[in-house]
This record gives C-alpha cells, sequence and structure tokens, in this order.
C-alpha cells in the first residue's frame, strides 16, 4: 500500500470510527504531503460514508453513529476543500433539499445531504418546513437536476404532494427529478403523488440520485 | 350483555382476555383464530391513540384550527367529533406534540388552520442547565387541555374513554436541544442529556397526575422519538424505557397508560412492556405477531393496539383497503385498533368511519 493509499484507508476509517480528531489529522497530512486532496476526499472520506451506509442499512449502525461520522467527514473536508484543483471536465449534479411545509423534523433530511454530498453532489438545502412553490423556485434557481423532499409526519405529508402539484401546474414537472423520503412514505405513496423515486433511507437515496443523473447523462 | 364501546376500551386496557378475531369474512380470518361461538363476546371497539382531527372533522364539529390547539371549548368540541362523528370508543385531546417544549420556552410556530403547531426554535443549547418552570400545570396550553378533559367528561364521557396525551421524557428532552444535538450526545457523553431527560421526566410526571386530577380516563404518553428508527435498543433502554417507567410508576395504576412509540421496535417490544404501561400501541412497522408470541413466551399480558396505517389505507385506500389492515390488524393479535401514529388531516372521514365498521364487524374472543 502506498502512503496516499495509506492516507486514503486512514480517512475513510476516521469517518467509520467517528474519530474527528483522526480525520482532521490525516486531512491535513495529505496536504502537507501534497496528495490529491480531490481523491482524499472521494476514496477516503466518501469511502468511508459509504461504508457507514452500509452498516446503517444492516441496522449496525443507528442515527447517532452516522451524525458522528458526518461530522468526522465534514472535519475532514474542510481541511481539504480549499486545496481541490478545479477540475473543468468534472459535471457537477445539484440537488435542492428540504423538509416539506408543516413539518420542522429536519433529522431525516440532514443524512440525506449528507450522504448526497459525500456521493459528489452539491446540494442546496433549504431547510425545513418549506413552502411548496420555493423547491421549485430553487430548484430553476440553481438549475438542479433533483428535488428531494423529506418529512416524518403523517400530518405534513399532503404538503408533498403539493411540490408535485406545483410542479405540473407550472408545467414543469419534466425539468427535475423528485425524489422523496421520510418515516411514514411508502412506495405506494410515492407512486400516487406522482414522484420519480422513493428512497427508503439516506445511503438509498443518494444511490437512487446518482442513478438519475448518470440515465440523464445516457439519454443526453 | 353488550358492552357499551368505552366499556369495550377500559377492558381491552386492563388486558382482559380479548383478542379480536373476524367471523365475517370467511376467506380473510386465519382458522387458527376461529373461536366456537359461545366463547365470542361483544364486537371489538376502534380508537385513535395519536391525533385523529380532520379538515372533514372539524367541518363537522364546526371546531377549527388553530383555535382548538389554544382554547377548551374548541378543542374540546373538535375532539368529541372523534365519538360522535367518527364512532371511535376513545377521545383525546391535544392535537400536536409541543405542548411542553412551549412551557420550557421552545418558540412555536402556529400551524394555521392546516397545520399543526411545530417547533420552530428549541429552548436550550447543549450544556446549558435546564430550568423546570414553576407551576408547570398553569403554563402555556396546559389548563386548556385540562378544561377540555373535563368538558369531554362531561359531553361524551359516557360512551368514550377520555384520553389526556403528553410526551415522553425523551422526546421532550429532543425538542428542548433538537434531535440532532440530543442523538450525538445519547452516543458520545450520554450525562449531558441526562439533565433534560430528567426534567422533563419530572414535568411529566406533574402534567400526568394533572391530567389524572382533570378526570380523564387514560393516559397516552407519546414517546416518538424513542423509536429504533432513530436510536439503537441500547440507548432505547438506558435514556428512553427508564424514564417512561418513572411517570407511569407515578401514575400508580390509578388510569391505564397507553404508550406509543413510532416506527421499528421489534428489539424492544419486551422492554417497552417492562415499563409497565398497561398498553403499547405500535405502527404496522412492528411485527406484531413476533411480539405476541415473544411476549406469550415470557409470560407478558400487555395488549397491544394498532395498526392501520394511516398513509396506506387511511389516507390513500379505500374503505375496502382499511378493512383489510383492520382484518390484518386483529390476526395479528391486537387488543384494540388504532391507526399506526397521527392521521393526517386531509383523510377521508369515510375512511375513518370504515375502520370502526371493520373493528365492530370483528368479534371480541376470550
Amino acid at each position: 500500500m502506498s502512503r496516499e493509499e495509506e492516507l486514503h484507508k486512514g480517512l475513510s476509517d476516521a469517518v467509520v470510527d467517528m474519530d474527528e480528531d483522526l480525520a482532521r489529522e490525516l486531512a491535513q497530512a495529505v496536504v502537507d504531503e501534497g496528495f490529491d486532496a480531490y481523491d482524499a476526499i472521494e476514496k477516503g472520506l466518501s469511502a468511508g460514508m459509504e461504508e457507514v451506509g452500509r452498516l446503517y442499512e444492516e441496522e449496525e449502525y443507528f442515527i447517532p453513529e452516522l451524525l458522528l461520522c458526518s461530522d468526522a467527514m465534514y472535519a475532514g473536508i474542510e481541511i481539504l476543500k480549499p486545496h481541490i484543483k478545479k477540475r473543468e471536465d468534472t459535471v457537477r449534479h445539484t440537488v435542492v433539499i428540504g423538509v416539506v411545509e408543516g413539518d420542522t423534523h429536519d433529522i431525516g433530511k440532514n443524512l440525506v445531504k449528507i450522504m448526497l454530498e459525500s456521493a459528489g453532489f452539491d446540494v442546496i438545502d433549504l431547510g425545513r418546513d418549506i413552502p411548496a412553490a420555493d423547491f421549485v423556485r430553487a430548484a430553476e434557481e440553481h438549475q438542479a437536476e433533483i428535488i428531494a423532499l423529506a418529512t416524518l409526519m403523517t400530518t405534513a405529508m399532503p404538503a408533498m404532494r403539493e411540490v408535485l402539484e406545483v410542479l405540473e401546474k407550472e408545467a414543469k414537472r419534466g425539468k427535475f427529478k423528485v425524489v422523496v423520503g421520510g418515516g411514514p412514505i411508502s412506495p405506494a405513496f410515492a407512486d400516487k403523488i406522482g414522484a420519480d423515486v422513493y428512497a427508503v433511507n439516506a445511503a438509498e437515496a443518494a444511490r437512487l440520485a446518482r442513478e438519475l443523473v448518470s440515465q440523464g447523462e445516457a439519454g443526453k | 350483555m353488550e358492552k357499551t364501546t368505552r366499556e369495550q376500551v377500559l377492558a381491552a386496557l386492563r388486558g382482559e382476555g380479548a383478542y379480536p378475531v373476524a367471523i365475517h369474512d370467511g376467506a380473510q380470518s386465519a382458522p387458527l383464530h376461529r373461536a366456537d361461538t359461545n366463547s365470542l363476546r361483544s364486537q371489538v371497539a376502534a380508537i385513535s391513540v395519536c391525533q385523529y382531527a380532520t379538515y372533514e372533522l372539524m367541518e363537522k364539529t364546526g371546531a377549527f384550527w388553530p383555535q382548538a390547539h389554544y382554547e377548551a371549548a374548541p378543542m374540546a368540541r373538535l375532539a368529541a367529533g372523534g365519538a360522535t362523528v367518527i364512532g371511535l370508543g376513545a377521545v383525546r385531546v391535544p392535537y400536536c406534540q409541543t405542548v411542553e417544549a412551549e412551557i420550557y420556552g421552545a418558540k412555536i410556530k402556529d400551524g394555521g388552520r392546516t397545520h399543526i403547531p411545530s417547533i420552530a426554535e428549541h429552548p436550550y443549547k447543549l450544556g446549558d442547565t435546564p430550568e423546570i418552570p414553576a407551576d408547570f400545570v398553569k403554563k402555556g396550553r396546559i389548563p386548556a387541555i385540562l378544561e377540555a378533559i373535563r368538558i369531554l367528561k362531561r359531553e361524551v364521557g359516557e360512551k368514550a374513554v377520555v384520553m389526556g396525551s403528553i410526551v415522553g421524557p425523551f422526546s421532550v428532552a429532543a425538542n428542548l436541544v433538537g434531535i440532532s444535538a440530543l442523538l450525538k450526545a445519547s452516543l458520545r457523553k450520554p450525562d449531558s442529556i441526562l439533565p433534560y431527560i430528567e426534567a422533563a421526566t419530572e414535568t411529566a410526571q406533574q402534567y400526568a397526575a394533572a391530567v389524572i386530577e382533570a378526570g380523564a380516563d387514560a393516559l397516552v404518553i407519546e414517546d416518538m422519538m424513542a423509536s429504533l428508527d432513530m436510536i439503537s435498543p441500547r440507548t432505547y433502554r438506558a435514556l428512553a424505557a427508564p424514564y417512561e417507567t418513572r411517570v407511569i410508576a407515578s401514575v400508580g395504576k390509578r388510569i391505564p397508560v397507553i404508550i406509543h412509540i413510532c416506527g421499528k421496535l421489534d428489539q424492544v417490544m419486551t422492554d417497552i412492556a417492562a415499563t409497565g404501561a398497561d398498553a403499547i400501541s405500535v405502527e404496522s412497522a412492528v411485527d406484531i405477531p413476533a411480539a405476541r408470541q415473544k411476549f406469550d413466551e415470557a409470560g407478558i399480558r400487555t395488549p397491544i393496539i394498532g395498526a392501520v396505517h394511516p398513509i396506506r389505507a387511511l389516507l390513500e385506500g379505500t374503505p375496502e383497503d382499511v378493512a383489510a389492515e383492520v382484518r390484518k390488524s386483529a390476526a395479528d393479535g391486537v387488543a384494540l385498533i388504532s391507526p399506526d401514529c397521527a392521521v393526517a388531516p386531509n383523510t377521508p372521514l369515510a375512511n375513518l368511519q370504515a375502520m370502526v365498521e371493520a373493528a365492530g364487524a370483528l368479534q371480541e374472543r376470550r
């Protein structure tokens, strides 16, 4: 294993082990020793987060673990980010995400945001309790390809449908893929309101989002 | 003799024997559950452990959000519609889960006519010392809720069980510092969140006592954040269950206590039973037959309540879909039929009525 691979492995492990300090230390080593910052994020921190997602799906890790792992990931990213050499060739994909109106529970949305960012998406986070029209406006403004909607509350589910209705009404439905998820949401509900995909958890949301944009690329 | 709906619910909460069985639908009912007619008693009641107010119910009762969140009279009128319009065997107040947090100083966003109030700003940052507000039950919306309980007892207390609903300590603590902060600390520095959970336990006991004093027939403890969707079984056992147990112990069997937790719970069902709750309300995410079997093996008689999906069946389904879920819940071994969780406010009234009707078509079996 080369020194660089060692650092990538170390970063990945630091994320899985929820070790913020180690993530920071190794990220600094990547910078000091002149290795590529982008690779360190992708092959180190993001790879670690992918493993975390797997542990979460297997019910080895729960949400508290996921949150602490992501803290470690962001600690590393913070150090690496200023050193990323801009790559003109890579296409960035943008997701607009938020919790629908009437719901202020944002933990699920935050987890999806973490997984999307670790999967390389640019994420525009609108926050929680967001009116339907704001999703559409933000998606247009940021030229997003995907709108991701979350809610934890059954009482806020009508507001999720509203976003799809606004898209239909303004004849913009074809411009965006819509991913929905959250505690009470089911695949049947996603179908019924006309969303493109339902994601059962944050790890799957990121995976599905990747599939959606690669379909888009293949179609171009 | 035919029991009234109210008596059916109270008997079920006492754990008196009954598992409902479907007898009218040959194809659907499991032969295993088919009882001889001698052991069949009265019909089975449906309740809604969590909120059930809908836009249609507001029209029918003439009591609307947001007034029904704040004022006793409309609060009671809307809740009473659960019995008089939907036909539920129990009514409940309030409609949201922000009452305790508001008294602790959380900023509340009003939901207007269509939504329930929600927490806009948490009152504390982890590390702050929580202060238990003096005269807790005289503050915020609690006096209106207690008055609504008294009105409900007068108006529908003969036919329906009147339930006061409070939020469990772990979930109140989540509302005080924010769920992310609470969850992270639950793993790294559990000691740092104990003061919040302790405070919430103290005020939950005071609130429960006031609910009993006001004349409620049953207490609901909603501990929605103590779900395995959020925390590990280990955290549930360390930071949620002991405090639920303390609140339930403080009720001291004066009235039955229903504990409601959202989401997955398979690994902690026996722990929840060990809190001393008189009944456990669960979502259909829980494997109810497996839980019943575990209970039987351990000699646990705690009734399970559920589990009609509020979205798949009640919001999006037909009355037939609802009836099918009622029969499935009965076959799975619930003692009382209830929606999984809070009913979405745009749920068709016809579907809620279909739930009650389908429950009535089941028969109780000793």
